[in-house]
């Protein structure tokens, strides 16, 4: 690798490739994993825990998922200091929509609005970029329920489920498998969210205190969207209920496989 | 009305202490000197439902900015607001514009649904802080509701008659001032709900 040309963020490598941007999608994807899963009736985000030591206070409400505005909610992998400046910036991007035009920001003008700033990191001023990805996922009026992702070099995408971390590329694999296009309910979502990450994480046995999970939904009627972190009993029956499907595949899968010894006998 | 700048809208408001109840009262004239233009026009501006309960004379633009910060403390500090961090907030914003300031005279009342502690705070057009009251008016007839704001308190009034004391502090001293009055709006919080109440009083 031709080092010389790392030594400056805003610089192209020979190969035409911005090193600095690649080296911090390096570093989210040390990360603790970020899992968005879109459903019809709702959206879906889901974080692995990376701090969960028992000595840690209790006084913060949550630490990969924050709500942006009334209705987008994100979810953060990477260096958190770097996340915490830019989840500033996107409430107030969020407040100065809402001031100038007296109605709460579409979820694309958000977050594009961020990237831009991202983007500049990588093109001006010789700082290196943030080494967050984020996942978005909100309501609005122009586009119903949205789920979006964005990196350090300011790009942004929509997507239908996504996941940005740690072991990330098995999560996609995961979901493309298994997610059902225009079938999906919340309830399927959140299962699903539960399972990938009974796949992705390293430890052996799922709790609540390592993922977080957060639920959007907007009620058409009263127009307001709530934005809903699972409390730790609901996250223990999703858990419970993975693991009975799966004990009960198992148990399936033996006595299939003891059926077919005995035909062979 | 001469050239006076905060009378060139007109309109008032008045707040009054409870026992763990506290009222806000506004008229809803609108006009433009001594024309007439609205009489839907109220000046009240509702921050938190029900936890932290506050309220707040409105004019737009700086209900609007009002609601800018208490937006983002509520999402930094995930938190609901209390009434008196709302004062300061508010008072903060009209003093940052010390010598060109905001035409609009505020005050805020809560009331903290736990201990029952009630606030009722006024300020001036460039952020004067003012004690915790019993009574605060505000508006080109303050001085006449005032008068018999005075005269119908008394210490310790349960929410009905809060609202009797309030509204008819307002409805009869609005009458002297040609530039108020066209109906009131009564808002009454108590510690685990919120009462509005529209009233008539003389049309003109």
């Amino acid at each position: 690798m031709a080092r010389r040309y790392d030594t400056r963020a805003t610089i192209f490598s020979p190969e035409g490739r911005l090193y600095q941007v690649e080296y911090a999608l390096e570093a989210i994807s040390h990360s603790g994993a970020s899992l968005g899963i879109l459903a019809d009736d709702g959206v879906v985000l889901a974080g692995e825990k990376r701090n969960i030591s028992p000595l840690l206070d209790d006084v913060k409400y949550s630490e990969k998922i924050y709500k942006i505005h009334d209705d987008l909610c994100c979810s953060v992998s990477g260096i958190t200091s770097d996340a915490n400046v830019l989840i500033n910036e996107l409430r107030m991007i969020g407040q100065r929509y809402l001031l100038t035009y007296q109605e709460p920001a579409p979820i694309e003008y958000i977050v594009s609005r961020l990237c831009n700033i991202k983007q500049a990191y990588t093109q001006y001023g010789g700082k290196r970029p943030f080494g967050v990805s984020f996942l978005y996922m909100g309501w609005d009026k122009h586009y119903g329920y949205q789920l979006y992702q964005s990196d350090p070099s300011g790009n942004f995408g929509g997507w239908k489920a996504t996941c940005v971390g740690h072991n990330s590329q098995t999560a996609i694999s995961i979901l493309k498998q298994e997610y059902k296009i225009g079938e999906t309910k919340l309830n399927d979502a959140l299962r699903l969210a539960i399972r990938v990450f009974s796949k992705t994480l390293d430890t052996t046995k799922l709790t609540p205190e390592k993922i977080e999970i957060a639920v959007l939904q907007h009620d058409d009627k009263t127009n307001q969207t709530t934005i809903r972190m699972l409390k730790d009993d609901e996250l223990t029956a999703l858990i419970k209920q993975y693991d009975d499907e799966q004990s009960k595949l198992e148990a399936d899968r033996q006595k299939q496989q003891a059926a077919s010894t005995t035909d062979r006998k | 009305m001469g050239d006076d700048i905060m009378s060139y809208n007109g309109g008032v408001a008045l707040a009054m202490k409870g026992k763990e109840c506290v009222a806000i009262a506004c008229d809803k004239r609108y006009g433009v000197q001594n024309k007439t233009i609205a009489t839907n026009f109220t000046k009240i501006f509702q921050y938190v439902l029900f936890e932290n309960v506050s309220f707040f004379l409105k004019v737009q633009t700086v209900s609007e900015r009002l609601r800018f910060r208490t937006n983002l403390y509520e999402l930094r500090e995930q938190r609901k607001l209390k009434p008196l961090v709302l004062y300061n907030m508010l008072t903060n914003l009209l003093y940052e514009r010390r010598f060109g300031p905001y035409f609009v005279y505020a005050l805020v009342i809560g009331l903290d649904p736990k201990t029952g502690e009630t606030y009722v705070f006024d300020s001036d057009n460039i952020g004067a802080i003012s004690d915790n009251v019993n009574l605060a008016t505000v508006g080109t007839a303050s001085d006449y509701i005032f008068g018999l704001g005075e005269l119908f308190f008394k210490p310790n009034m349960n929410a009905d008659e809060l609202f009797e004391a309030t509204s008819q502090a307002l409805l009869n001293g609005v009458d002297r001032d040609s530039a108020s009055g066209w109906g009131a709006v009564v808002y009454v919080v108590e510690k685990d709900k919120v009462t509005v109440r529209e009233l008539k009083g003389r049309q003109d």
